[in-house]
This record gives structure tokens, C-alpha cells and sequence, in this order.
């Protein structure tokens, strides 16, 4: 109940964004052509938000996230050149970006490395690495039915939205239920809330830790073949800062980065609300600027209503 | 429309509200073209943007000026598309941040029947009008053709470049090499593979250290403003400004001030004005129904300190922003 509770503001902001743009815009915004858009918008933000809740949740923070996905698109794009399927193009993005995650969760769980610091160091490594295999150039890839799953006009769309959108959709409800139902979940809730007292009550603490940085790098990795996907080509300089908007969706979703708060469901709302303040915004014909303004703004009043209603019990 | 644009913070809501109104006549006699710069933050972009202006008013067009929220960046640009697409405008003008990436979203575009224009940067795409820009890779021969006359076609060279996968600088690059190699053997490159990055921070760093790596340089060649700018300011702090040939890209006032101190040598200049208009215009004229060619090159020439009050580079560096972005 509390939880459904910390979800009400986001849900309401949501609302409101898309409530104000039917009314400023009308002839554009509130069409099922725009609603298109802006899920295929939303496929890369809101995967790296399934994986940077567990992150968050269990106290930490993955700062590498942009550059492994454009290191994971990468590889998805030098896959397909290799000739192999777009399938395995994907899982080759995947198992890339679950690699450089699990290097991550190996330097936090096992060396005792900040996530902070340890991310940082993931965040040049990975976007240098893009650049040494690219050569510094984005890298063309054979056609294939990849950029279809993220593309407006889908030939595979379902309830006429892209696949890609069910895919995140059916993701972050089986991740949510992850986080719930299973002893992994309860772990990195446990971690999250008091480490010390986790690791009293038993749990595994540094394979917990590992595992959830793997995991996280595994979706960031699904999300570098997204963005593949709405690129068409292998970009090395790709999704620079998308790591901030990604731990931005979280927290406006509820998220608390001193750990063991937050949830699917909200880094969802939040990956939306964002996406739909911008969409609607370029619709209105906003500046710019505006948009940033009213980003940052939103952020800090998201936590600030969250500490607000903690101090109210 | 446009009028509440300098308004203040608490503007934003009337503004909002007043694009509203304007919109209304979308669907009417008024075209509504969007015109998207693939950064707004450089003053290249603001000629392109008057040229855009000026075109408009010539042709009798409403235009959209919108750009991606981060220069430079292609998913931001692509949503910029999309979302010009959503909002169902008449036609589309753009300078594509990749000859790739857009190629998806532009091809949407023309599928709901908007036709696209391309300007400043090529694209490898056939479903264009028209592409309107400068020949990229003339402009590379020009700037090599600039410093080996400056350097009597010999001495140690250096090009600093751009950032990774910028399509238009990449063709500067390429043709200034070839043609060196072709022409001047007298000139020996001795560093072409370092990039400065997207903005003037990071290009002024990496000539801070390409300057310190080599104390021996005769002629530089650096392809864009960015580069331009940041070397020349890296040149400045390091009091070698002046010692250098260096031929660069594009006209600021701080560029020009280079060249007529004598730190700058020669700036191959683009006309950015030009194809903001002729792309304009030759979406307004296609929309009319006209044929349009498929390539219009708008030419570059090198402004030296000798040429600067010629009237052809007159028109190109003094450009007064105020008379269209009010």
C-alpha cells in the first residue's frame, strides 16, 4: 500500500504531462501516430532503468551505463557485419554489455571499490573501447529485421505499437517480479535497506552485488541493440550522459539513491514522463532550454515531495 | 508566433498557449516548413537560420526552427524528426548529424508525405529532394591548396579533426590529405589522427597537447569552427600564435580577429546563409510542384587578411543575425 502510495505523484505527473500537451497541442500530440513515437523514444531509457532499479535499490549507483550501451550497439553492429543473425547480434550486444557489468560488480562486490568510483572507471573504458574497434567511426551494418523493433512504422507492431515498447513492457513486469517474489529480489531489497544487517541475516552479499551489476550491464547491453536499432549504424560517440536520464527516471519514479526504495513501475512512469515532457514540449514549439529547466526541476521536486512525505511517516 | 520568444520564466505558459493559436492553419493555405539545424549553439548555425528566415519570406512559407536538445547528437536529432513529423508539417529541412542514422527517420517522414530537403551535411539516401551544401571535400583542396602557398609547398604539417563520425569535417579531412599527397610531397604530415571532440573545451585541449607533442610545426590545418577556434586559442596561450601558418574553417569575430593579427592565415569560408535559403526555397518551390536538381553546391572560397574587405567576403562575414532572428 505504502508503495502504491509513493507512485501516486509520479502517475499524477505523468497525467498531467500528457493531460497539458492534449491541450496545447491537440492536432498532434494526443494522436496514436505521436503515442507511436514516443514509445519507440522510450525503448532505450526505460531498459537501462529496469537494470539501474536493482542497482539503485541495493544502495548503488552505475555511472558506465551510457557508454556500455553505445559499446553494446557496437557489437551488435559488428555482429551483424560478421554475418551472424539478427538474434545473435542482439545476444552479442547483451552478453557485451553483461560483461563490462559484471566487471563492474566484481570491482564493487569483491575489491571494495566505490560504485561510484567503480562505474566511473567502467564509463571511460567502455566508450574507449567502442571507439578503439570502431576506429573512432560509426560502423554500417547489413540490413536486418533489428531496426523493425524499434521502428514507428513496424511491420510487426502489436495493437498497432512497435515491438520494442512490448518488449520493454513484458521486461520490467517479469523484473518486477523478480524484485518481489524471488530470494535475489529480497536480497538486493535487504542490501539496499542495511548491508550490515543483510550480511547478519545471511545474505550473500558480494555474489548478491555481482550479480545485480551483471544484470544491470545485461540490460544496458538490450538497450545498446535498441539503440542500434533506431540508428541503423554502430555508434561509438552515441548516449553520451544517457546514464543521467536513466538514474533520472528512476528517481522521479521514487527511487532513493541511499538504497532499498523504489520500483519497476515507477522507473517506468518516470522513463515516460520524461519522454513525453520532450515530445510534447518540441510539439509546443518549447525552446530548448525549457526543457532541460523543467527536467532538472522535476527531479528535485520528485524527491523533495518523497522526503516530504517520509517526515510525515 | 514568434514574438513571445524573449519573453521571460514566467512567459513560458503564454507561450505556449500563443503556439498553440498559430498552429491552427496548419492544414490551410499557410506551408509550415521545419527547418532542423543539427545543433543551434555555433554561429554557423545562426546564418543557416537567417538564410531559413530569409527564404521563407522570399518563398511566402511559414518555417519551424527547432533543433536537437544536445548538439551533435544523432537519437536526439531523430526525435527531433519524429516529432516534426507528429506535428504533420508540410515539408522537411534538414542538416543530418549522420549519413546513416537519419536515413530511418527522414524515410518515415516522406512515407506520411512530407518531402525532405538536405542541407550543409550529404546523406546516403536517394529518397531526398535535393541536397544543398558546400562540396565538402572541394573545400579540403581549397584549404590544402591555401597553406601549401603559404608554406611554399614545404614544411611539417599537422590537421587536428573534428570529432568521431561528423560526415561533413570527414570529407574536409579526407580531401585535404589527398590533395597533399597528390600535389605538395614537399609537405609532410606529421599528425592527422587526432580528434578535438564536439565542443570548443575539448578541441582546445587536444591543441593544447598536439602543440606540446610537437615543438617543430610549420602549417596547420583544422576543418571546422570548433577546431579552428580551440587551436588558435591553444596557439595563444602558448605564444606560438603567429609562428604557425594555420588555415582554418568557418568566420567568427574571434576568428577574424586572428586573421587580421596575422595568428590566422587563411579561412576556407562556406556560405551557411545560402543554404538556409536555397533549401527553403527549393522545398517551397517542390512543394509548388517544381523539378528541383538533385545537388546545388554553395561553394567555398579562403578569406586571407588581404581579401577581407572584398565585397564576395564581405557578404559572408558580416552577417547581421538581427535582420531575420529578431
Amino acid at each position: 500500500m505504502n508503495r502504491l502510495r509513493a507512485l501516486l505523484a509520479p502517475f499524477l505527473g505523468l497525467l498531467f504531462v500528457v493531460l497539458l500537451f492534449s491541450v496545447l497541442a491537440p492536432e498532434s500530440f494526443p494522436t496514436l501516430y505521436n503515442f507511436r513515437t514516443v514509445s519507440t523514444q522510450t525503448v532505450v531509457v526505460g531498459l537501462g532503468a529496469i537494470g539501474m532499479s536493482f542497482v539503485i535499490m541495493s544502495g548503488g549507483i552505475d555511472l558506465s551505463v551510457g557508454s556500455v550501451i553505445a559499446l553494446s550497439s557496437v557489437a551488435a553492429a559488428a555482429a551483424l557485419n560478421a554475418g551472424w543473425s539478427a538474434a545473435a547480434a542482439i545476444l552479442a550486444a547483451i552478453l557485451t554489455g553483461a560483461i563490462c557489468g559484471l566487471v563492474n560488480g566484481l570491482l564493487i562486490a569483491r575489491l571494495r571499490i566505490m560504485p561510484f568510483i567503480a562505474t566511473l572507471g567502467m564509463m571511460g573504458i567502455a566508450r574507449g573501447t567502442a571507439k578503439r574497434i570502431t576506429g573512432g567511426q560509426k560502423i554500417d551494418a547489413p540490413a536486418s529485421w533489428l531496426p523493425d523493433l524499434v521502428s514507428k512504422s513496424s511491420a510487426d507492431a502489436w495493437l498497432g505499437l512497435p515491438p520494442g515498447l512490448w518488449i520493454l513492457l513484458a521486461l520490467a513486469a517479469l523484473m518486477a517480479g523478480v524484485l518481489r517474489r524471488t530470494p535475489f529480489g529480497l536480497h538486493v531489497v535487504a542490501i539496499g535497506s542495511n548491508e550490515a544487517t543483510a550480511r547478519l541475516c545471511g545474505v550473500n552479499v558480494p555474489g548478491t552485488l555481482t550479480r545485480v551489476y551483471a544484470l544491470n550491464g545485461a540490460f544496458a547491453g538490450l538497450a545498446g541493440a535498441m539503440l542500434f536499432g533506431r540508428l541503423s549504424v554502430g555508434e561509438p560517440t552515441a548516449a553520451v550522459g544517457l546514464e543521467l536520464d536513466i538514474i533520472a527516471a528512476c528517481v522521479i519514479g521514487g527511487a532513493s539513491l541511499s538504497g532499498g526504495e523504489g520500483g519497476m513501475l515507477g522507473a517506468m512512469i518516470g522513463a515516460f514522463l520524461m519522454a513525453f515532457l520532450a515530445n510534447g514540449m518540441n510539439l509546443a514549439q518549447v525552446e530548448n532550454y525549457w526543457q532541460e529547466i523543467l527536467i532538472g526541476a522535476i527531479i528535485v521536486a520528485a524527491v523533495a515531495l518523497d522526503r516530504w512525505r517520509h517526515r510525515r511517516g | 508566433m514568434r514574438s513571445p520568444r524573449k519573453a521571460g520564466a514566467l512567459a513560458m505558459f503564454a507561450l505556449l498557449l500563443a503556439s498553440c493559436g498559430g498552429k491552427a492553419d496548419a492544414n490551410g493555405d499557410a506551408l509550415l516548413i521545419a527547418v532542423i539545424p543539427k545543433g543551434t549553439t555555433h554561429e554557423f548555425w545562426k546564418s543557416i537560420h537567417s538564410g531559413a528566415v530569409q527564404g521563407s519570406r522570399d518563398a511566402g512559407v511559414a518555417i519551424y526552427w527547432k533543433g536537437p536538445s544536445k548538439d551533435d547528437d544523432r537519437d536526439a536529432q531523430i526525435r527531433v524528426v519524429e516529432d516534426a513529423i507528429s506535428r504533420g508539417v508540410d515539408g522537411i529541412v534538414i542538416a543530418p548529424s549522420d549519413n546513416r542514422a537519419l536515413v530511418r527517420p527522414l524515410e518515415e517522414a516522406v512515407k506520411e508525405g512530407i518531402p525532405v530537403v538536405v542541407i550543409d551535411s550529404p546523406i546516403d539516401w536517394e529518397g531526398k529532394v535535393s541536397y544543398i551544401g558546400t562540396d565538402n571535400y572541394q573545400g579540403g583542396v581549397v584549404g590544402a591548396r591555401a597553406l601549401a602557398a603559404l608554406l611554399d609547398g614545404k614544411g611539417k604539417v599537422l590537421m587536428m579533426r573534428y570529432f568521431e563520425g561528423s560526415g561533413s569535417t570527414m570529407q574536409r579531412e579526407i580531401g585535404f590529405l589527398e590533395t597533399v599527397a597528390k600535389e605538395f610531397p614537399g609537405l609532410d604530415v606529421i599528425s592527422a589522427n587526432q580528434y578535438g571532440g564536439s565542443t570548443t573545451e575539448s578541441c582546445y585541449a587536444t591543441a593544447e597537447n598536439l602543440l606540446n607533442a610537437y615543438p617543430q610545426i610549420d602549417g596547420i590545418f583544422v576543418a571546422c569552427e570548433p577546431t579552428t577556434f580551440g587551436m588558435l586559442r591553444a596557439l595563444q596561450d602558448s605564444g606560438r600564435a603567429g609562428t604557425i601558418k594555420v588555415v582554418g574553417f568557418d568566420a567568427t569575430d574571434k576568428l577574424l580577429e586572428g586573421l587580421r593579427t596575422g595568428q590566422l592565415h587563411g579561412l576556407v569560408l562556406q556560405n551557411p546563409f545560402k543554404m538556409g535559403q536555397m533549401g527553403v526555397q527549393a522545398m517551397a518551390d517542390h512543394l509548388a510542384g517544381h523539378p528541383q536538381p538533385k545537388l546545388v553546391d554553395t561553394g567555398t572560397v579562403v578569406a586571407t587578411k588581404d581579401n577581407l574587405e572584398s565585397p564576395e567576403i564581405r557578404d559572408l562575414i558580416h552577417l547581421d543575425f538581427d535582420r531575420w532572428l529578431k
